[in-house]
């Protein structure tokens, strides 16, 4: 029976604090078939296959059911023993350790307690020669590459004979022959007889496996069809569209004078980035997670080596090495990650709000009491919900926390933003709050780049919007060509540039 | 929600309110109180209530004669544990010190001032290469100091080819009574000599160093977030390095004044001291997971845990019991300490909801 349904959701919700992740989402994986799940960063993809493999579970309401029968995953484990496998995007692998050794880690086959090598040795040998692979099941898994790692992690599904294969974006940082080799692999397995659910944010790829594809939006269903009746441009319409109430609507400023300036700049695994930052204007950098944003981010501020290419801060030509460097040119990073890169937690909002001026202040003394005013002048300005600037920074919500960040860059009196998702992890209400805040900073004329995977956050905040995909700016779009569609198309379209 | 001044005034003066170092401060406050009361009592009981000895004159200078270099060493260690690191080197670091100044004068023919100033120079570089290595490889402070304290002892046994070597006093200026003569109330005379003041002047230029300056800022900047420090321009590497480097400045000047005081070089002068340098420190309020605590704690901590073995004494109590009270001492203290902190953060959370 072709058709035959081996893993089906019935109404899963998942929700976190604060995020709706996935609401009522029925999913059905037949026998043989490659199913793609497509959708931006956030439409709850991994947190759909962390359900299927037993990570997570679903909100009461929801259940899955496997070969027919209603079943719980309550731990990973549960899911693997009834058959399915999962295959992240990092590798799980033991790298000290044979290609065959990886395969039974934890499932060797024994006998009164004594290993079976030869037994298990042979087994891999058969499923190698059955992908057509010239690895040898003695090879040490340290010195296959990432595409040839995956193979392992194939061939380790197949050995304990699974029923359902999860990939998890696994073409990235692969080269195009091994992605060739994957999709095939990929298509002869399920030959067998084995659902696949693959995710990928390449469409040219999904186009060239997929049997069926569902699209995800906002943790939404929003469509299961046959791969042979849509195409890209549909496929991409079905990924956006969302209705106007979900974007922010801001004034334009006046563009002025450029000030800063990026020609062929390499290094961090981003290569030949050239753009210009002009005063007044937000530069949206948008692009699927894994794409080089953030790595491009901490390589303009000085955070990693470059190895090639120029930058300007108000037309001089300089040399930023380090963090400090960036600061004095009058640079500041609201990084993505608050607690881990942009607050001192255990500090009160005081001290957190003077610390990065000191990079530019020759002064040797700091006196607490003025501290605390600069502080409580912040607080005032950016209307942080605190007392007073004695208050330590762990004590506030993400939205105050974000401003406190505000406050540190504030206080050195940059003229260049950059922003990484500058409102991730914050309710609604504190979002128009930070959307308003740099408002304000483009109405002094300061300059800001800003990385988001918010789309509805990107198209309407952003002047005009660089997309990246694979380490490389894929194209540049103008204010009047901002859309979800155009953004998309640049960053998992299968457009070659 | 703004509160008045009065308000926020008389939550930070609260028992259990703002303020780093109250919990620290009341254990000194009840040990004292205990102390007294214990003597006061067994002396009624014996029929005639007298002064107690513990808070008289003399026994308070000694007490804090005890502490000075223990004290001097647990300066260094809060620099060390703000900026995220900790040392386990410091007690055989004091070791090598004392045995390298007795060998130089004694047996090598080295002026005093030489082999002082050449034994601290020394000590820094020790320390550096170890915050060199912590700072630049990004290894556990821990083990690597752990390796220090081991190859150190090593180095002072070599040295002193795992003799006793005696100073004969070359360093008794240090000893020099500043107030010779003054009498207490029981007639027993003072003394108050000059290593005393080394360790309080040691400690009010750390405090100052720590509580106003850029460089103290940036060690606790680094201990509370080494990311979010780098990204704010900080140089973490060099600041840790320099914690490291000052420590070893402060642990040769305390091991100086360990040697005019007992007069002889010997490798246990320093053995298990970085035990009771790190028990002050903690007990003090810095936290082993770095960014927090500050040098006046560790201060009033220092003479906590020195108080207890004079207690002890005074109170005629088999020695062994010291390392119970310490040990319970240290645990209270932190356990105190951290639930004293959650119960504050969860007032300011609460009052930020409200």
């Amino acid at each position: 029976m072709p058709d035959e349904v081996i893993l089906s959701l019935k109404n899963i919700s998942k929700t976190f604090p604060g995020v709706q992740a996935l609401q009522n989402i029925s999913f059905d994986l037949r026998k043989g078939e490659i199913h793609c799940i497509c959708g931006e960063n956030g439409a709850g993809k991994s947190t759909l296959i962390k359900i299927i493999s037993g990570a997570y579970q679903p909100d009461p309401g929801g259940y899955i059911e496997f070969e027919g029968s209603p079943v719980s995953f309550t731990h990973p484990s549960v899911a693997m023993k009834l058959g399915i496998q999962t295959i992240y995007q990092e590798h799980t692998i033991f790298p000290h350790l044979s290609i065959t050794e990886n395969i039974f880690v934890g499932m060797e086959i024994t006998k009164n307690g004594m290993m079976r090598k030869v037994e298990m040795r042979k087994k891999t040998e058969e499923v190698l020669k059955y992908l057509h692979s010239d690895l040898k099941p003695e090879q040490l898994v340290d010195e296959l590459s990432s595409g040839e790692q995956k193979i392992v992690e194939i061939a380790k599904a197949l050995v304990l004979d699974r029923k359902v294969i999860i990939m998890d974006e696994p073409t990235s940082s692969f080269s195009a022959n091994e992605i060739d080799n994957l999709l095939e692999i990929t298509k002869k397995i399920k030959e067998r007889g084995i659902g696949i659910i693959y995710i990928s944010h390449h469409l040219e790829e999904v186009f060239r496996i997929a049997d069926r594809i569902t699209v995800l939006r906002d943790g939404l269903h929003v469509i299961t069809c046959d791969a042979s009746e849509v195409d890209e441009a549909q496929l991409i319409r079905h990924m956006v569209g969302r209705d106007a109430s979900a974007f922010y609507h801001r004034d334009f400023y006046p563009v002025g004078e450029t000030v800063f300036k990026v020609e062929n700049l390499s290094g961090n695994g981003v290569h030949d980035i050239s753009f210009e930052l002009r005063r007044g204007e937000i530069l949206g950098i948008a692009g699927m997670v894994g794409s080089g944003r953030s790595e491009l981010m901490t390589l303009l501020f000085g955070g990693a080596e470059k190895t090639g290419g120029k930058v300007y801060v108000l037309g001089k030509e300089v040399n930023i090495k380090s963090p400090m460097n960036a600061i004095k040119n009058k640079m500041c990073y609201i990084t993505e990650d608050r607690q881990f890169t942009g607050l001192f937690l255990i500090h009160t909002i005081a001290r957190n709000t003077i610390i990065a001026n000191m990079a530019k202040t020759k002064k040797f003394l700091v006196n607490p009491k003025k501290e605390i005013d600069t502080g409580n002048q912040y607080i005032e300005k950016l209307g942080t919900k605190a007392n007073d600037s004695r208050m330590l920074a762990m004590n506030l919500s993400g939205g105050n926390q974000q401003k406190v960040v505000l406050a540190k860059w504030f206080n050195t009196n940059g003229e260049i933003y950059i922003f990484d998702e500058p409102t991730r992890g914050i309710d609604v209400g504190a979002k128009q709050e930070i959307y308003q805040i740099m408002m304000n900073l483009l109405k002094e004329g300061k300059a800001i780049i800003m990385v988001s995977s918010d789309m509805p956050e990107m198209v309407s905040m952003s002047d005009r919007v660089l997309v990246m995909k694979s380490g490389r700016i894929a194209g540049e779009l103008k204010r009047e060509e901002v859309s979800e569609e155009n953004i998309l198309e640049l960053s998992i379209g299968g457009k070659k540039i | 929600m703004k509160e008045s001044p009065v308000q926020q005034e008389k939550e930070r003066r609260s028992l259990f309110g703002r303020g780093e170092n109250s919990t620290v401060i009341m254990m000194l406050v009840f040990f004292f109180i205990a102390i007294i009361l214990i003597q006061l009592i067994t002396s009624a009981a014996s029929g005639k209530v007298v002064y107690p000895s513990f808070i008289s004159p003399v026994n308070l200078l000694n007490i804090i004669m005890q502490v000075a270099a223990v004290g001097i060493m647990a300066m260094g260690m809060t620099v060390v544990m703000v900026g995220g690191g900790i040392d386990l080197s410091v007690g055989m670091l004091a070791s090598f010190v004392t045995i390298f100044i007795a060998k130089s004068i004694m047996h090598w023919g080295i002026p005093l001032w030489a082999a002082l100033i050449l034994v601290i120079i020394v000590a820094v570089i020790l320390e550096v290469i170890m915050g060199f290595i912590i700072s630049r490889f990004k290894v556990e402070p821990f083990i690597i100091t752990l390796g220090g304290m081991i190859a150190f002892r090593g180095i002072a046994l070599i040295i002193c080819n795992s003799q006793e070597i005696s100073t004969q006093g070359a360093l008794a200026a240090l000893k020099t009574n500043l107030i010779a003569g003054a009498k207490g109330p029981s007639g027993l005379n003072l003394t108050f000599p000059i290593y005393v003041v080394v360790f309080i002047v040691i400690a009010v230029i750390i405090w100052w160093l720590m509580r106003y300056t850029k460089y103290g800022r940036r060690v606790y900047a680094v201990g509370a977030n080494k990311n979010a420090a780098y990204l704010a321009g900080i140089d973490v590497r060099n600041v840790v390095m320099s914690t490291y480097a000052l420590n070893g400045l402060l642990v040769g000047v305390a091991a100086i004044m360990l040697l005019a005081r007992v007069n002889t070089a010997i490798i246990t002068v320093g053995q298990n001291l970085e035990i009771d340098v790190i028990a002050a420190t903690v007990v003090g309020g810095v936290a082993l997971s770095g960014g927090k605590g500050n040098i006046w704690g560790t201060f009033i901590g220092a003479i906590l845990l020195g108080s207890i073995a004079n207690a002890m004494n005074i109170l005629r109590l088999q020695s062994e019991w010291q390392f119970v009270a310490k040990g319970v001492i240290i645990i209270v203290a932190v356990t105190v300490g951290a639930i004293v902190q959650e119960r504050q953060s969860r007032a300011q959370f609460m009052r930020q909801i409200k």
